[in-house]
Order: structure tokens, then sequence, then C-alpha cells
């Protein structure tokens, strides 16, 4: 049966942590097919082709020389996304020519992995299809995607302090009731690092950071801070008009009114994750919208 | 040449037993007549009736399944004439249908040879084959195949396998021939329809208990039931319709009333049941063959092509391309508007289709205000473009049936909204799931040494 790929909703901090499957670990039927995609696991198990994301488009560069070709980087509260378009991906591609940087946008595409060498792995996603969407929906996504990535954070630890390997450990997670595939992908993740606890604790800190930044928790800073964050953040959007300004000289500019460093460098953190801000260049700061 | 295809010939009789007798010595030598390479023939011959043999219980036949071995009790056996097609010399004249059981379900058979057994006793059968037949698998019997009488068999007796089993609403599927079940009456409406010549009043509606839904009809009147009724039934048929199963209370079906006392003690009552059905994850969906009346949640992750406004045939309703319907010829279509989009939740995928009301709705625009945009635009994919600019990556939630084919999973809307969950609920959530900041780096130290030890 000819089935649609499922599109996995995937953090980009687990993303690019992903490896390739090897074939020699699939079922014997399925790596029989000539058809079966290209198949990567992450850290925790999770298998993986196509993605569909959500987030800030913060860079896009047309790169072909001969042919087109669409370099574009997606970040979420995590990390962010490599993303090309090429002339195989037409819809994609006239999508690219058109959207103003920075926006919100919702992509499909499938996962590619590139070793030029071993040891230096890239890996990026060839878009299929993407769309400008608005801040509610890539907020659900982040939620979302944070629901799925705890699911697996949970089955992952279980399978961990359950101590069992291999043929086991896949028995004893469906027992539990998790999907046939995520038991499958844990079982080869568990052996695949050496420290396997390592991620998954710090994938847990960055969603943590990552869904506070939705500013959905109940506010418990004080008035006196609130305020102050209210003011860096008018400073920056004063400061970083339409070019963007350069961090160690707006850091000066509000230390300089009063405000001490950690709440400037709490707020900027802050606003990178949550897509408010990008960094168009390393060191400078500019505001999306 | 004889000496040349006797090793093969040997080869075949032992993968396949009596060859001459079944017809096989037959077909073989029909390929050799065509000059087909002795070598070749064996393995075609070896592909078509031989192989691996499997094995299957009724709950495991599908569509177009061959080649496989079953074995069942006869509940019904009848023999009907069937009259030979004119030019066909000789055709099989008896036609020989009933029904087959195991203990895992029931299926209808048809047979072209004359069975070694009658009602209640165990055959075996090899190299058997099914076909789709009104909308349900049908166990064939073909020349081919070898039929044996089982003598001493462990399978369930005719008594306990002709009685209707009782199923809860969710496992009713193609295998089942005859149920019983205790269901809650949520809809019922009464018409007249006209079988053989006479006007007969039917009762359709739709039947629940916690587990699912499903369609039922009544060809027989329901004194004192309605809707909100609980009723046990037993012996009702099981009817597939497009592969949705439904349920026929026939004159043969016992229907009554669950009285007050017994309701107690049921997991579900009407107001349960009766409940708008909460979205399912799309993996669970996808994991049935048909559900029906359910509900689901994702993202539009694409608009298929075939969007948008179409024309359809004014007599048969089918989709007109080129002005040329696919059996009225050429017609004045009718235009008419639909989305086909697939609906991702990152753990299923599949295709919903949108009616015209629907796809009006989602769209944002009517079917009138899109002819306009077409007309006005040189592109004859602006309606498409337009649809894929407003609902790509768009969440939506659809409830509707579902069913499985080729293509995987297929969803038919009737109705369709945003979801709208309380994100700072689920965000509260998560962060308590996820643990405190410190506490993982002190559990994951103490879990690490654990591992280690």
């Amino acid at each position: 049966m000819l089935k649609r790929e499922v599109a996995k909703r995937v953090f980009a901090k687990e993303f690019e942590a992903c490896r390739e499957l090897e074939k020699s670990t699939r079922s014997a039927s399925e790596a029989a097919d000539s058809k079966s995609p290209n198949l990567l696991i992450s850290p925790l198990g999770l298998i993986l082709n196509r993605v569909f994301i959500v987030g800030v488009l913060t860079e896009l560069d047309s790169i072909g020389t001969q042919n087109e070709m669409w370099k574009a980087r997606i970040v979420d509260p995590t990390g962010a996304f490599t993303v090309y378009a090429g002339q195989f991906q037409p819809d994609a591609s006239i999508f690219f020519s058109t959207v103003q940087v920075p926006a919100f946008i919702a992509l499909t595409g499938k996962a590619r992995i590139y070793e030029p060498e071993p040891g230096s792995i890239f890996i990026s996603v060839r878009a299929e299809e993407a769309n400008v969407v608005d801040e509610e929906i890539r907020n659900r996504w982040v939620v979302d995607t944070a629901e799925q990535a705890v699911d697996r954070l949970e089955a992952f630890s279980d399978a961990l302090a359950s101590g069992y390997r291999g043929e086991t450990l896949r028995e004893y997670l469906l027992e539990r009731g998790v999907s046939e595939e995520l038991a499958e992908g844990i079982s080869i993740a568990i052996e695949k690092e050496r420290v396997p606890q390592v991620f998954a604790k710090q994938l847990r800190a960055s969603i943590r950071q990552g869904l506070r930044t939705l500013n959905f928790e109940a506010e418990d800073t004080t008035g006196a801070k609130a305020d102050q964050k209210e003011f860096v953040l008018e400073l920056l959007r004063e400061m970083s008009g339409g070019k963007g300004i350069d961090y160690a000289a707006f850091v000066d500019a509000a230390v300089s009114r009063g405000i001490p460093e950690e709440v400037v460098e709490e707020v900027v953190r802050s606003l990178l994750a949550g897509g408010q801000c990008y960094e168009p260049r390393i060191g400078i700061i500019r505001f999306v919208g | 040449m004889d000496e040349k295809i006797a090793p093969h010939l040997e080869e075949l009789t032992r993968a396949l037993g009596d060859i001459e007798k079944t017809g096989i010595r037959a077909e073989f030598d029909k390929l050799l007549a065509f000059r087909v390479p002795p070598e070749v023939a064996k393995e075609s011959i070896l592909r078509k009736f031989g192989g691996k043999r499997k094995i299957l219980k009724v709950k495991d036949l599908s569509a177009a399944l061959k080649n496989f071995e079953i074995t069942g009790r006869i509940l019904d056996i009848g023999e009907k004439a069937i009259r030979p097609q004119e030019g066909v010399k000789e055709g099989p004249s008896k036609l020989y249908t009933g029904v087959l059981a195991d203990e895992t379900g029931s299926v209808v058979f048809s047979s072209w040879k004359e069975l070694p057994g009658s009602v209640g006793d165990v055959i075996n059968i090899r190299n058997a084959y099914t076909r789709l037949w009104q909308n349900r698998i049908r166990l064939s019997i073909g020349e081919q195949s070898l039929v044996s009488k089982v003598s001493d068999s462990s399978l369930p007796q005719l008594s306990e396998l002709s009685q209707s089993p009782a199923k809860k609403l969710i496992d009713v599927g193609a295998a089942d021939f005859s149920i019983g079940a205790v269901a809650c009456i949520l809809q019922l409406s009464h018409r007249e329809v006209l079988i053989r010549g006479k006007q007969s009043k039917v009762i359709s509606g739709v039947l629940g208990d916690e587990t699912a839904r499903l369609p039922f009809t009544a060809w027989v009147e329901l004194p004192g039931i309605d809707i909100g009724s609980i009723i046990r039934i037993e012996g009702a048929q099981v009817r597939m319709f497009r592969g949705m199963p439904s349920i026929n209370i026939l004159s043969s079906t016992k229907v009554s009333s669950v009285g007050p006392e017994e309701a107690e003690k049921l997991v579900f009552t009407f107001e349960s049941v009766a409940k708008d059905p909460a979205p399912m994850k799309i993996e669970e969906i996808a994991s049935r063959d048909s559900m029906f009346d359910i509900a689901a949640a994702g993202n539009v992750v694409s608009v298929r092509p075939g969007s948008g406004i179409i024309s359809r045939c004014p007599e048969c309703s089918r989709v007109v391309q080129k002005a040329n319907c696919r059996v009225h010829g050429k017609v004045e279509g009718v235009r008419d508007m639909r989305i086909k989009a697939v609906l991702d939740d990152g753990t299923g995928a599949m295709s919903v289709m949108f009616p015209r009301g629907l796809a009006e709705t989602i769209y944002g625009k009517t079917l009138e205000e899109a002819e306009q945009l077409m007309f006005s635009d040189i592109s004859k994919d602006a309606v498409y473009e337009d649809l894929r600019r407003i609902l790509t990556g768009r969440y939506l939630a659809v409830r509707g049936n579902s069913s499985k084919g080729e293509y995987g999973v297929s969803f038919v809307a009737e109705s369709a909204w945003v979801p709208e969950d309380d994100l700072a609920v689920r965000v509260v959530e998560l962060l308590h799931r996820l643990g405190p900041d410190d506490e993982d780096y002190v559990s994951e130290v103490s879990g690490g040494g654990i591992n280690l030890a």
C-alpha cells in the first residue's frame, strides 16, 4: 500500500541531532523496497523522514548559480532548521521567491543528511510545501511538538530505567503502550548512544525554556522587573530600527540607563527564542515585523 | 521432449501434490504449447499455485488474496444452477454457495465444484482465493482448489459457531456475518422505499456503545423503541457499504429493550454515548479499516490537486474532465466546489474530503466568489493556488467517517472547525511533566550512577 508518510513534529534541537538509520537495522521487507525513504533517527528514537515545522523565517538566500536554489533558516524555540528548495521543489521555490523575511512560516519537507567527511554531518530539510502563517499557529505548533517530545522523553526515560535492551526492551515498551515505531526507534537509539541521558536532559531544558517564551505562564516577576523588561523591549525596538543593532552596543546603552546587564540578556534571549527577534549576522539583533 | 520436462513435472508434483488431478498439469502443457521454455513455465506455475502457502483464519481474509489455505466448518450450503453463457460450450453449471466459519468469524463462500461435506462438516481448502462481491469478501473455491474433509477437528461445534457472537461495535468488521450487540439508539428516522414494487417502511439510524458508532437499518418495525433506547440485538446481519459496516435488523433478528436495572450495569448511558466524539489520534484511525462518525484534528499539510472548482455530470454527479463524463459522454457540467487536503497530526496522515458547504466555510469564499476569481485570472489554477495559500499549515478539526483504501486513510468530513483548546493550560501541564529545572540534573546524576554500576 502506497501510504502517505506522516510529517513528524520535531524541534530543531532534536532534528539536528538525528543520524542516519542504517538499512540493516530495518526490517528485511522494508530494506528490500527501493522506494523506502531515507530514514533518520533521533537520539530519543524518533524515526523520521517527512517533517512539519512552524517557525520564524530569519534568513533566505538564493544560492543557486545555474539552477535556482534557495537556502532558508527557520527558527524555533530550541534552535534552527536549515531548509533548501531547488528546481525539483517548484512549489516551495515559488513560495521562497515571494516571501518577505522575517515571517512566521509553516513548512513540510523531507530530512536530508549530508556527510562530506567523517565527523561532519549536515542535516537539512528539503522543502515540499510552505506557507505564511500567524503567531497563533506557531504557538500551537510549539505546544503540539513539545507534547510529542515530552511523550517521547518519558518513554525514553522509562526505557533507560527499565534496564532492558534490544528485543526485550521493544516488547516492554509495546506493553507500556508505546507505538511500534517508537519502541523500535528507542531500542535502536539506546544502543547507539554512549550516554543517552545527556541529550534527553538538554532537550528537556530547551523545551522548558521554549515553552516559557510563549508567555502563557502566569507572570511571576515583580512589577519593577516587568517594567524593566518592558523598557528594554522598547529601547531595543527603538534602537534596532530597520537594520538591527550591535548587541554589545545595545547592552552598553541599556546599562547606561540603569538596567542590570542580566535583565538585558534575559530579555534578548527570550526574544530570540520566541522568534520576535533574530540575528541577521552574529552579534546583531533585529526585531521581527 | 518428455525427458526434458520430466524433472520439472517431478518438482511440481513435489511442491503442489497431485498435478494431474488439479489441472495444473494441463496448465503446464498449455504453456509449453505456447513454446514457453519448460523452466520458465515451471516457475510461473509455482508462482501461481505454490510458493509459500499461507494458512489463514477467517478474520485475516481481505480482498484479492490468492493461494492460501483455510479450514472451517460449513454453517450453511446451497446450490444454484447457472445458465452457461452463450458461446461458451461447457461452462460450469452449478455454483455452491454457503457460509464457512472458524473461531475467528464467518465468511460467505462460493464453490464451482461440489464440496466433500455438508452443513456441520469441517473442510480444509488449499489454493483458495478471495474476491470482493457486493462489498463483502467472498471466499472462492475454484477448479484448482483442493478441498478435503477433516474428520476430527478442534473447531467449535456447529451450534456454537452459528450463534451470532456478541460484539462491541468497534470490533464489527468485514469478517462478521451475523452479530449480536447491546447498544443505544442515537438517531432514528423512518422512510418508505419501494422493494420489488411494494411500499415498505424502513427505519434507519445510528447505534452507539462506549467503543464506537455504526449506522443501522431495520427492515421490520421496532415497536416501543426510539432515540435514547438501549437495545439488545441478536442475529443481526452485517453489511458492508463502501468499506463501512452497517447493521441490518431483519425479521430473523431478535430485538429487545434493555431494562433500566440492567442498563445501570452497562458502562455507557445514552448521555455518554450521545456526546460529540472527541478528536482521536490519526494513528488510531489508520489502524482500523473504517470508522463511523469520529473526530480528528491536525494541520493541513497539503491541499491536493483537484481541489477547487470542479464540474460534475448532471446525471451521475461524477467529476467531468474536459466536458466529457466517463459514463454519459459529452455533457453540460454542473459547477461544484470541493477541497481534498491532507490532514496530519504528527502521528498519522489522512486525506480529507470537504464537500461544497464545508469547503466554502473553511476557504472563506463561496462558489460564486471563487468563480469570479477563476474568471479574473489567466491561470487556470487560480482557485487552487488561492486555496493552498489560505489553508496550507492551518489547524483544522474534522468530524465524519473514515475508511482505509489503497492510498491510506480517506476521510469524508461532515463538519469542520478550528480547534480551540487552551494553550496556556497545556503549557502548564507540560512544564509540570518536564519537572523543575534542577530536579533533572539531580536525577540525571543518580540515574547515570545506576547505569554505570
